[in-house]
């Protein structure tokens, strides 16, 4: 089934930078798609677009509906947003901020409930940080940070979910563990799908399902990880040589420089 | 945990407390049975027999209003403080920031300075204030399609204007005494607004607004995500925010226009109560209301009784606040990061 689709997505920012150029993707049910690109490729914008945050030209369907003729509240229903860090300036507990999560359930004038705080809780303990909840956001590392947005995301109660760069800042154990969480979620069915925007060509070819390869705005090449990882299309993206590595079926990439003197 | 349920039943019973004590309070000495008698005498005529008229006239025509308008102005800016600074992402925002302060301010200005004294000085003031105000939101709409950094620069830019005008006004006025006048205006006064007229007119503006904010506490988190998160959340932050700055800047224009300008009241409180209960809007507002109240009516019992004139309260609420905070923030230490 197609969760996501985007039909010919183009966007132009204020300073007429083109960023999407006709970007059409289709994301499957199960699937982890990685959407994978140098600085400045369009994967953010590519995400807000997906998000209705920015408006683009062209169409983006949810389950086959138009998401602009779906209201904010029902759009947040079905998509769980996980941005790179948080934007608050309030030094918020962890538990809190998770439960920030049931808002697309609630009118503006609601409290959450008691079983809602229950339920951050144990999303916090699913996804092994419940001994957080009542530390506040700034005492959090990196890597528990992106865990604990994942928890909002997933109070939320989103079929999809949608993540800007997760282990962009994360060390090697972190970044392992947060896509190893991703993964698990989509394998449990917890959430339908989950499209996640990343730096790092070698953790996105092993694990992922699909790669949207992007540069200036444009998909360069789309589909699964070993048939889009090839060394001409990550020269033709990031513009130096890679070795690709088959090992079991999936892309090993590696720079070449890093591995020949 | 149970330190913090201590600081909230502080808290809560403060705004009562300080409201009580406070009406036998006052230069002049009245014994606290007949302070109570009079109140009844006020309430239910039948049930009690009259202490001496004037008593019963300074308790419920002269403190009991007082005491009450206090308690209103400080709910007033510190409710508006602690939700402006959530909703804008910006602990350092007061209530003044959408321009009410130099609006009021140069209303009053000129109503002292220029027009026969028939006119009502609160009257213009809140014109001005709200004159100010539409403003800030119109140039905020307009360039910036009301985001944070166009409503925070906007409120900054009508400031600045009005505060120029203001100067004006004060330089071209006919006599020292008319300047003289502006300057105590500027510093604040309770007194201003402690006719039961008064009390019962900013109360009808106060009343709904803060139960409109205390309502929407909750969504304030929401806002304070930012716009991009909010909206991936379900919101629609622009339209919210600028709900919530009108409402905002209606209970502050109403309080400043008869008190004057009280300062650090709105910036001051939400960070105490932050200290003591936490960030979150679910709590701040609410127990923001309370220690608002009590802070200020604290502030009117030393205005009133610490010397035998009555001290500018504008003036008392930044002395006894900024070395507050100072020792506050030290004590907390990880707020300044």
């Amino acid at each position: 089934m197609e969760v996501i689709k985007s039909v010919r997505l183009n966007y132009t920012y204020g300073g007429g930078v083109e960023a999407l150029k006709d970007v059409s993707i289709v994301v499957g049910e199960g699937k982890v798609v990685a959407i994978l690109g140098p600085n400045g490729a369009g994967k953010t914008t590519l995400l807000k677009c997906l998000l209705n945050i920015l408006k683009p030209k062209g169409a983006v369907y949810i389950y086959g509906r138009d998401i602009s003729k779906l209201g904010g509240r029902e759009l947040a229903k079905l998509l769980g947003y996980v941005p790179q860090t948080y934007g608050t300036v309030f030094a918020y507990r962890v538990l809190d901020f998770v439960v920030m999560g049931r808002a697309p359930h609630h009118s503006i004038f609601s409290l959450p409930s008691e079983g809602e705080y229950r339920r951050a809780l144990e999303v916090l303990d699913m996804l092994g940080i419940k001994d957080l909840a009542w530390r506040t956001i700034a005492e959090v590392s990196g890597g528990q940070l992106q865990l604990v947005m994942i928890a909002r995301a997933l109070i939320q109660d989103a079929k999809v979910l949608l993540l800007d760069e997760p282990t962009a800042h994360l060390d090697i154990s972190n970044r392992l563990r947060v896509m190893r969480v991703i993964k698990d979620l989509v394998r449990r069915g917890i959430v339908d799908s989950v499209v996640v925007a990343m730096h790092d060509p070698l953790i996105a070819g092993l694990f992922s399902d699909e790669v949207v390869l992007m540069s200036r705005g444009e998909v360069v090449a789309y589909g699964e990880p070993k048939e889009v990882l090839t060394p001409g299309n990550l020269r033709r993206v990031y513009g130096i040589e890679f070795v690709v590595i088959n090992y079991f079926g999936k892309p090993l990439v590696v720079p070449k420089e890093l591995i020949e003197e | 945990m149970r330190g913090s349920l201590l600081i909230k039943a502080l808290i809560t019973f403060s705004l009562p407390t300080a409201v009580i004590t406070s009406l036998f309070l006052g230069r002049y000495p009245i014994p606290p049975t007949q302070v109570l008698e009079a109140l009844v005498a006020g309430l239910a005529p039948s049930l009690t027999h009259s202490p001496p008229d004037p008593i019963v006239r300074i308790v419920l025509y002269y403190r009991l209003p007082r005491v009450l308008a206090a308690a209103i102005i400080g709910t007033s800016l510190s409710v508006s403080g602690a939700s402006l600074q959530s909703m804008l992402r910006n602990p350092l925002v007061s209530p003044y920031i959408l321009g009410i302060m130099s609006g009021a301010a140069f209303g009053a200005a000129l109503t002292i300075a220029f027009l026969p004294p028939t006119v009502p000085i609160e009257l213009v003031a809140m014109a001005s204030a709200l004159a100010a105000f539409a403003l800030v939101l119109m140039i905020s709409w307009g360039w910036g399609r009301g985001s944070v950094v166009s409503l925070v620069l906007s409120g900054v830019i009508i400031n600045a204007l009005f505060s120029a005008a203001l100067s004006l006004a004060q330089y071209l006025a006919p006599n020292p005494h008319k300047v003289a006048a502006i300057a105590f205006w500027l510093m604040g006064d309770v007194g201003q607004a402690s006719e039961w007229g008064d009390v019962l007119r900013m109360v009808s503006v106060v009343a709904p607004c803060t139960a409109l904010l205390v309502a929407s506490r909750w969504r304030l988190n929401i806002l304070s995500l930012g716009d991009e998160e909010a909206k991936a959340l379900g919101a629609n932050p622009v339209i919210e925010r600028v709900f919530y700055a009108v409402i905002c800047g209606l209970m502050t224009a109403s309080v400043v226009s008869y008190a004057g300008i009280i300062g650090w009241v709105g910036l001051l409180v939400p960070h105490i109560v932050r200290l003591g209960v936490g960030s979150d809007s679910r709590e701040v507002i609410l127990y923001t209301t309370f220690l608002g109240g009590a802070y200020l009516v604290a502030a009117d019992d030393l205005a009133r009784c610490l010397t035998t004139e009555v001290l500018p309260i504008g003036v008392l609420t930044t002395l006894m606040g900024a070395p507050l905070l100072i020792y506050l923030l030290r004590r907390a230490g990880r707020v300044w990061r």
